[in-house]
């Protein structure tokens, strides 16, 4: 594993930011660190980078405690944390220059200028950060954090604030960065459609708790599927269904739509079973995506 | 990483701010002005200063020259320019907590320590720097417009003159001991940024210690007396220690001579070891702080 986090717990007075979370990222993999806004992903990797000390819990990259290897660790490891802040006085490049230079690497001003190449940044080099867009600054923070050419990139939140053509940038940069490079990226989202085209494995939290860790791909099984059913007798839907073999998959909703969990292939029965029984279907939406799988672990209702 | 990098790089930022030239301009526009107030009017106000003794004393040459301009501006501007050095040293921490930058600085493999003892060098130089400019023109650009000669320091009950080819080196050793104890403003206003946020919170914050200790130094109540030898504020116009000179059987003065050197040495070592507690401190709360901004 190239990076382990172990029991790790923060907390700020009563309050836990984060608890008890335990999650590993293997080497050349996008790792998805999922939550909605105030979950403690940001504590989470904040701890991860030391910049903050966890109240309880370990961290390992590379194999080492970053409590006792802090310098040793950051040398390979490219982060940025929130919205990338830089230096409104300097340019692209100083800005990019003074950062390198601290990253304790030799390197060049041909590797400085490529990797403002790689962000798309060259042309705009000269010009200073002030009259940067948002999209511009994301894109220059994350230069920062592969100047110097690091082996773990930790990106927090990066495709906030960022209009669609910039999100997909975002996003073809992080696949390029895993597939061709063969880096190894932690990713922290809320958005989660995002994710779930980039990411092979993810951990999903609510509170500073795990909810659930594991692949991708296992998670959105394409066999499972929530439906959001709109009908003028919503209350009936539920009695009907709560006494059929769709029983178990009913979940709690508010009074304007029936959720159920049920598989793909049974959606046309229970579309069937519900006219047999003269409902009149308004809508009926089929969600197997990550964002309905993690609307319903966050909402409080976990599913196996 | 060297530390000598993290000095380079924090100067760089230093000197890229546009804020960092406005105690530049702000020295060169107050000693401007004092210069120009001189040149028009001074001699009515050396004569005015020298109405008492010139019924005792036969006083001839150029009094009104560049080595008293000096004194006059160096004791006039020790007075702002604390306020001139925390506006950068104050920023070293918050401002860069303000930016979002200290964060992005610590995701880098510098110790912390490095960090904050390359971020006190490079604000200590900055310091050094704007005394060497306030050297420029209260001494090098006075001399040049009014000229040199014995310097005479009138004080309440006593008129001090030193030679002139006895000045130089005490203007060195009161430019160094001055930059000593704008140092210890530096250092104190560095040690303060490291609790805020914002840059306007430890400026102040400086300011309102150094106004505090110097209404405490002015108050002569027993309670206070005490106190009063601990405190930086007591020390700083130490500098004017150099110009205190001796003199032999014959009244003249003893060429080299410092009238009181331990009480000059002393106040200097106060300075100093003000200087090295607020490094460790800051070294020591910055080495633990959790980085939230």
């Amino acid at each position: 594993m190239l990076l382990e986090i172990s029991h790790l717990t923060k907390s700020f007075g009563s309050f836990t930011a984060v608890d008890d979370l335990s999650f590993s990222v293997k080497e050349g993999e996008v790792y998805g660190f999922l939550g909605q806004n105030g979950a403690g992903k940001s504590t989470t990797i904040r701890m991860i980078l030391s910049l903050i000390r966890p109240t309880k819990g370990s961290i390992n990259i590379f194999g080492m405690s970053i409590e006792k290897e802090r310098e040793k660790i950051l040398q390979q490891v490219g982060a940025v944390v929130e919205k990338p802040d830089l230096y409104r006085y300097m340019t692209g490049y100083e800005n990019l220059n003074v950062f390198a230079r601290l990253s304790n690497k030799s390197i060049s001003k041909a590797e400085v200028m490529k990797c403002l190449e790689l962000v798309g940044l060259d042309k705009r080099a000269k010009d200073p950060v002030r009259v940067y867009s948002q999209g511009m600054k994301q894109r220059l923070g994350i230069a920062v954090a592969l100047v110097h050419n690091p082996s773990l990139i930790i990106l927090d939140e990066p495709t906030n604030g960022l209009d669609p053509q910039g999100i997909a940038d975002i996003r073809n940069l992080i696949l390029m960065l895993s597939k061709e490079q063969g880096k190894t990226l932690l990713v922290s989202s809320h958005l989660l459609s995002e994710m779930e085209q980039v990411a092979d494995s993810m951990v999903i939290i609510n509170k500073g708790k795990k909810l659930v860790e594991g692949r991708v791909n296992k998670l959105l099984n394409p066999d499972k599927v929530q439906l959001e059913i709109i009908t003028d007798k919503n209350a009936m839907v539920k009695s009907l269904l709560g006494n059929s073999r769709w029983s178990e998959g009913l979940r709690n909703a508010p009074d304007q739509k029936v959720l159920v969990d049920t598989t793909a292939d049974a959606v046309p029965l229970l579309a069937k079973y519900l006219v047999e029984h003269n409902i009149g279907i308004s809508s009926l939406r089929s969600m197997n995506s990550l964002e309905a799988y993690f609307l319903s672990l966050t909402s409080g209702n976990e599913v196996e | 990483m060297r530390l000598s990098s993290i000095v380079y790089i924090e100067l760089y930022k230093i000197f890229r701010k546009p804020r960092t030239y406005i105690a530049f301009g702000a020295i060169a526009a107050i000693v401007g002005l004092i210069q120009l107030g001189f040149y028009a009017d001074g001699e009515s106000y050396m004569k005015f200063g020298m109405q008492s003794l010139s019924d005792s004393f036969d006083v001839n040459g150029n009094i009104m020259n560049g080595y008293l301009m000096a004194f006059i501006i160096l004791q006039t501007l020790l007075v702002h320019v604390p306020l001139l050095i925390a506006l950068v040293a104050g920023d070293m921490i918050s401002g860069e907590a303000n930016q979002g930058t200290l964060r992005l600085l610590l995701t880098k493999p510098v110790s912390r320590a490095y960090l904050i003892t390359g971020k006190f060098i490079a604000s200590s130089i900055y310091t050094i720097v704007l005394l060497l400019w306030m050297a420029v023109w209260a001494l090098g650009i006075s001399i040049m417009i009014f000229g040199a000669d014995d310097m005479l320091i009138l004080k309440s009950d006593m008129v001090t003159q030193v030679l002139s080819s006895d000045v130089t080196w005490r203007y060195v050793a009161a430019f160094g001991f001055a930059a000593l104890a704008m140092l210890t403003v530096s250092a104190l206003s560095f040690f303060l940024s490291l609790f805020a946020e914002n840059s306007i919170g430890p400026i102040m914050a400086t300011m309102s210690i150094i106004i505090v200790f110097t209404i405490l130094n002015t108050l002569d109540l027993p309670i206070f007396n005490m106190v009063k030898p601990y405190l930086f504020t007591s020390h700083m116009l130490g500098w004017k220690g150099f110009f205190d000179v001796t003199v032999n059987e014959s009244n003249e003065q003893i060429i080299g001579s410092i009238e009181n050197l331990p009480a000059v040495l002393l106040s200097a070592g106060v300075l100093f070891l003000h200087i090295i507690g607020f490094l460790f401190a800051s070294i020591l709360v910055f080495k633990r702080k959790d980085i939230l901004s």
